[in-house]
């Protein structure tokens, strides 16, 4: 590439970077000013500096960090469960085919029904009660991890395994250890995605009753109509599913630490 | 080639330094009898070995040739315990084979390491499956590293190395369990010709310093003249043992037994046989399809 051409890309790339880097203020700015200029009804379209303020309040209540707390042990508590189970069950299903007939088809007709739609019968049998929220994440969170664990299991490649029996590897060694590891990356990717789930089975959890959860915040706000107070909590909820998606892609690309 | 020219060779700690078996009644290690295998499939059945008998002497040095797709993998999966018998037996060492033994090491045509351990714990894999220490495990995988030439890529992953680099360190592992019988699949098979002339060389070497039984399967005749005490040829499938041809030129072998009158003899018997084998298999072929 000639010194010119270089420049030309250089340019155009330092021209990118400052425009993302503008993009988001751009973006509050614009709607400050339309929230601003009457165009709109202020009251459910607030400016950025009502959220803002909104926000401000919540956090020197101390409700904020209520809300946060139970909103993240219940997406945690949730998610640990549902990947602890649906990893066993779904090594089990993926390699004996006896365990694989008598669970995957009752799993199959149980996995595509939308985790939401339980919230009615989670209401009847667990009542407001925090078992309930559990529930429905650990239920989303499951069916997913599962269905990978179990596609893995069987992805494993047959030759491993042969040679593991050829080495005198011990049953037990080699399901944990042939059998888990070689799924493992099919494992992570479906961790990955019960991420978000988790996130939004804590929305239905959180909308069918509670008492503190920052979609429980979200909803009082509604019926009070604080919108500032509303639009915070969702940027709050947001910025919470952001960093758990990166942190959790950043632990991912080290859990396959062999490649 | 395979150590530090300036150190002596390690101490072999993987022989018995038991003396070469008595000539007088070389005792059978491996008795393949009357064996048939059978696989189902979805119209019907295939035979892949048809009514095999065979017999490897202690220490020998034996080959599998035969056109692909005659049951040479199915039978060395037999002796490995990989397959059950459909019919007759395979008996090593005087116990029939119905699972895979520790005491029976194979190499397969892929490396199939383990993608997630070391080439020092690929090795040390097996002792410790075995219930060896961990400290001892690795002692032994560390003089297997040194003997197969790999000491720098001791703590390397196998996605970083090359395939016959791989293909030495999946031998070095079927070893760190001291096999009485090593069985390899086409373990040459998926190199270059050149790695695959080190390896020939490498593995004959190798031989030398190990105690092992060796059944080898290749398609690939010079290579298994080269290695081999005895050669077996196979038919087009379903596999039986055509001919058993003994391969009397004397060791240590190198390339130079390719110009020997006695190992061009015995090459154009092969090849005449492996030749009208193959035609059948590829007339079998046509009239199938
Ligand atoms: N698991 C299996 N299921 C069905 N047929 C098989 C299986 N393994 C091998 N065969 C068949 O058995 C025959 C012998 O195969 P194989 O032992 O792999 O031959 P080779 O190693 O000599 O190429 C072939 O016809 C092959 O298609
Ligand atoms: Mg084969």
């Amino acid at each position: 590439m000639s010194i010119g051409g270089r420049n030309r890309a250089n340019a155009a790339g330092r021209l990118s970077v400052l425009v993302g880097v503008l993009s988001v203020p751009t973006f509050v700015g614009v709607w400050e000013l339309i929230a601003r200029s009457r165009i709109v009804n202020a009251v459910l379209f607030p400016p950025p500096s009502t959220v803002a303020v909104a926000v401000l309040d919540w956090i020197h209540s101390g409700q904020f960090f209520e809300d946060l707390s139970a909103s993240l042990f219940r997406v945690t508590a949730g998610f640990l469960i549902g990947t602890a189970g649906g990893i066993m069950l779904g090594v089990l299903t993926g390699q004996f085919r006896l365990v694989s007939s008598l669970l995957s088809p009752l799993f199959h007709i149980l996995r595509p029904i939308p985790p939401i739609a339980f919230v009615p019968i989670v209401i009847l049998w667990f009542g407001l009660s925090e078992a309930g929220k559990l529930f429905l994440v650990v239920w989303g969170v499951f069916f997913t991890v599962w269905l990978a664990t179990h596609i893995g299991v069987q992805k494993v490649d047959r030759g491993l395994i042969r040679a593991a029996q050829m080495l005198g590897t011990p049953r037990r060694q080699m399901l944990s250890e042939i059998v888990l590891l070689g799924a493992l990356p099919y494992i992570v990717v479906g961790l990955r995605t019960a991420v978000s789930i988790s996130f939004y089975t804590l929305v239905a959890a959180e909308l069918a009753g509670a008492f503190a959860g920052i979609v429980y915040r979200i909803e009082i706000a509604q019926q009070n109509m604080q919108t500032g107070q509303v639009m915070g909590g969702l940027a709050a909820l947001g910025l919470l599913s952001f960093i758990a998606d990166r942190s959790f892609a950043a632990i991912a690309e080290r859990a396959v630490w062999w490649r | 080639m395979m150590h530090n020219p300036l150190r002596p060779p390690p101490p072999l700690r993987l022989v018995d330094a038991a003396p070469a078996p008595s000539s007088a009644t070389p005792q059978a290690i491996i008795r393949v009898e009357d064996l048939s295998i059978v696989f189902d499939v979805r119209r019907g059945q295939v035979i892949a070995v048809d009514r095999v008998s065979l017999a490897v002497m202690s220490g020998e040095f034996v080959s599998l040739v035969g056109p692909s797709g005659c049951g040479k993998s199915t039978l060395l999966n037999a002796m490995a315990g990989l397959e059950r018998p459909f019919e007759g037996q395979v008996m090593v060492a005087g116990e029939p084979m119905l699972a895979p033994r520790p005491d029976i090491g194979m190499v397969f045509q892929q490396p199939h390491l383990f993608p997630w351990k070391s080439v020092r714990r690929n090795i040390a894999h097996g002792p410790r499956a075995l219930g060896k220490s961990k400290a001892e495990a690795l002692r032994t995988a560390d003089d297997l590293i040194e003997m197969i030439g790999l000491t720098k890529f001791a703590n390397a992953y196998p996605h970083t190395l090359s395939g016959g680099m791989q293909q030495r360190v999946a031998i070095a592992r079927a070893l760190a369990n001291q096999p009485r019988v090593l069985l390899m699949d086409e373990p040459f098979g998926a190199l270059d010709a050149q790695t695959r002339a080190v390896m020939q060389d490498n593995l004959l070497e190798l031989r030398d310093r190990i105690n092992a039984t060796i059944v080898f399967v290749t398609h690939d005749i010079d290579e298994a003249i080269l290695l081999s005490d005895r050669v077996l040829i196979m038919s087009a499938g379903p596999g039986r043992i055509l001919r058993d041809l003994s391969v009397g030129l004397p060791r240590p072998r190198s390339s130079a037994i390719l110009t020997d009158p006695a190992y061009l003899a015995l090459k154009r018997d092969c090849l005449d046989l492996i030749r009208t084998e193959g035609r059948k298999a590829f007339e079998q072929m046509e009239t199938v399809t």
